[in-house]
């Protein structure tokens, strides 16, 4: 097993060389959790085939680099024109991080509106970090995945959103992660927290950018708890450079009576994997999870949704479409879990796959595990090609073949595209799916 | 405008057509006539160049170019349109987006300038009206959940939209009731013109008490087996087919 040891000591080097720098060591709950999360990852397996969350899912390419913290100098990234990024007619508050560092003069600062709290984490710890020792690691699980444990354990800076009982924020918030691949492959770990009160109401958008050819590792985590009534629409964009390693970590943690809708969509990176773990308190909750994901040549693509239902009448609703083209590989693994006393649970997921060529593939997984009697559950997935009856229709209309055929996935995509309910951003991920078919026809 | 010499079309092997001869001058209405199975809806395919349709012989000449050559895009360019038997649904493509894209993609491949978004939305507002369609059914994904007969109109708008050379209308009136019937009719009837010709393939001479054909054309086997004027669509409402099956046998 000499390789996979090579592979621990990188994991292990990274903890006990970065432990250092990091901010906050002097808070005790802090500590207690980085120390927790450190031993997790020199006692967790590393991921293998062998682990059910791993089967599909080639960790091998991500396990035999060398990653490195990135460097706290970001000079570079900061003289990227943020404009080039920004979203036309789109008013937002907004943090921004580099390499996963915030960027303070990309950021909004002042006019928040009362009641809302945006910051970065390397900051709130230097400062008054009560709510954070409240939520911090409290919904993520250090102890069982490896790779939140190395966030954890590194935890240096991310971002944090607070919104107070009641309030109901007047622009989206959005975050913007900014990636430079270096020549040294980096670890970029936004570590983040939102924590909605009591019937707040927010939308958060998340964008992963990246530039540059070399190859790094966006290992980002966040945390979101939703308490009574609160509501949160959360959008995000994964634009990693092709020769990133993407992986996102989310954990929901949903209390009486509050919604969540989540809609991610993954465009880039070479190997990018989302975790979606949700649990509710009590009932009356709502969430509902979307994504759609395309790959082609050189890309893995992985969705993981793990949804538990351990209080009844709550309601769960997850739908995930993927377009795969070239030699393209996609991984979707959905498991809706109900307790026995989670009666009236109202639980359905969906995986749609579309294939537009024979070398593209995909694994899916949907799971639905039920242990109470009287609950309203489904799942369901298919895997398909286009319908050539459906391209004949448009080309007898004079739409040439490569337009219908990239007509008819943006129609297929549509069903996602359109849970997201901010025009610039809806408009933004039909432009990028247009882009990326286009692409795809050229591979063909 | 149209000349179709001896053609011969299989699907999977198999001879559906087995030379067919067929002239349609500018503007004149054809109805193509004939039992289950004759090969009717083959030949509308064939036309308009669907995959899987293999010509095995013969020519089709349209404006003296070779059809059989194209694409099926490039056959809607030169204006031949089909009206489906059975329009398939388009899960999230809207309507009015795909109908402008299909004007405009025949307008660009013509050299002609593209309807913006205003002249487009006056025009299929106009033509909506022609067939009587709900200005609702425009806004949604194209044929999805539509009524059979919300189908044939929509069938009908986009002819009218696109304007072709050569209408070729596929069993539009299956499936319709008699109001349904009479609109459609009429939508056809203020699409007739000298420079469009329109191929009408139907089973029953209802259709053609709406639309009034030049010449009527009863297929057998894949052949046409006889020719007349529009009195041969009541002499076959009355007699059926059999006797010319076996006059042509």
């Amino acid at each position: 097993m000499m390789t996979a040891d090579l592979q621990r000591s990188w994991v292990e080097q990274l903890i006990s060389d970065a432990n250092a720098g990091l901010p906050g060591q002097d808070l005790a709950w802090l500590d207690s959790a980085r120390a927790d999360a450190r031993q997790a990852v020199a006692e967790l397996p590393l991921p293998n085939r062998k682990q059910e969350s791993w089967r599909y899912s080639a960790v091998e390419s991500l396990l035999k680099n060398s990653f490195r913290p990135a460097p706290d100098d970001v000079s570079e990234l900061q003289a990227l024109d943020l404009q080039n990024w920004l979203l036309p007619a789109y008013e937002a508050y907004r943090l921004v991080f580099a390499n996963g560092h915030f960027v303070p003069q990309l950021s909004s600062g002042a006019l928040l509106p009362a009641g809302v709290t945006l910051g970065n984490l390397r900051t709130a710890l230097a400062g008054d970090s009560e709510w954070l020792a409240r939520w911090f690691g409290q919904t993520a699980n250090h102890t069982e995945h490896l790779f939140t444990a190395l966030n954890t354990a590194l935890a240096n800076d991310g971002a944090l959103i607070h919104i107070a009982a009641g309030v109901e924020v007047d622009r989206p918030i959005e975050v913007v992660y900014l990636s430079l691949g270096q020549e040294t492959a980096a670890l970029v770990q936004p570590r983040n927290l939102v924590v909605l009160e009591a019937g707040a109401k927010a939308t958060l958008v998340e964008r992963f950018i990246g530039s540059g050819e070399a190859g790094y590792f966006n290992n980002n985590l966040t945390e979101i708890a939703l308490r009574d009534g609160a509501s949160l629409a959360h959008y995000r964009v994964q634009d990693e450079s092709r020769n990133a390693w993407h992986l996102s970590s989310l954990y929901l943690a949903q209390d009486r009576d509050s919604r969540y809708l989540g809609t991610t969509l993954a465009f880039g990176a070479g190997w990018a994997r989302t975790d979606y773990n949700t649990r509710f308190s009590d009932q009356g909750a709502a969430c509902e999870l979307n994504g759609l994901y395309t790959a082609g040549d050189r890309q893995v693509t992985d969705f993981h949704v793990n949804v538990q239902h351990s209080v009844p009448g709550c309601a769960s609703r997850e739908r995930f479409k993927g377009i795969l083209f070239g030699k393209g590989r996609a991984v979707f693994d959905g498991r809706i879990l109900v307790d026995k006393q989670a009666q009236h649970t109202d639980a359905h997921l969906t995986n749609d796959n579309l294939m537009l060529t024979r070398d593209a593939e995909v694994d899916t997984k949907p799971q639905l595990e039920i242990y109470a009697d009287d609950v309203k559950c489904s799942h369901g997935t298919t895997v398909g090609q286009l319908d050539p009856e459906q391209v004949f229709y448009l080309r007898s209309r004079g739409i040439a073949v490569d337009a219908a055929r990239k007509m008819l996935c943006l129609g297929f995509a549509g069903e996602i595209i359109d849970t997201v309910e901010l025009q610039p951003l809806r408009e933004y991920a039909a432009g990028r799916l247009a882009d990326t078919l286009n692409a795809a026809v050229v591979e063909e | 405008m149209l000349s179709i010499k001896n053609l011969q079309v299989a699907i999977e092997g198999k001879d559906i057509l087995r030379g067919l001869n067929l002239d349609i001058g500018a503007g004149e209405v054809h109805a193509i006539m004939g039992p289950n199975g004759s090969g009717k809806s083959t030949l509308s395919h064939a036309l308009a160049g669907r995959d899987g349709y293999q010509v095995t012989g013969g020519e089709v000449l349209f404006d003296g170019r070779d059809l059989l050559a194209l694409e099926p895009e490039q056959r809607a360019h030169l204006g031949v349109f089909l009206g489906m038997q059975y329009p398939v649904e388009l899960p999230g493509v809207n309507n009015m987006m795909f109908m402008r894209e299909s004007l405009n993609a025949i307008r660009r491949a013509r050299g002609e300038e593209e309807l913006d978004a205003v002249a487009f939305m006056t025009r299929v507002r106009d033509k909506a009206r022609l067939v009587d369609l709900d200005e609702k059914l425009l806004k949604r994904n194209v044929n999805a959940g539509f009524s059979g007969g919300e189908k044939k109109r929509n069938e009908i708008l986009q002819m009218a939209m696109l304007e072709p050379k050569l209408a070729i209308l596929d069993e539009t009136d299956s499936g319709l009731d008699i109001d349904a019937l009479r609109v459609i009719a009429g939508g056809v009837n203020a699409l007739r013109s000298p420079e469009r010709s329109i191929i009408l393939i139907t089973h029953y001479q209802r259709l053609l008490d709406y639309i009034e054909p030049d010449f009527v054309h009863v297929m057998v086997g894949g052949r046409i087996v006889r020719s007349g004027d529009k009195s041969l669509a009541l002499e076959l409402e009355e007699k059926g087919y059999g006797w010319i099956e076996e006059e042509a046998a």
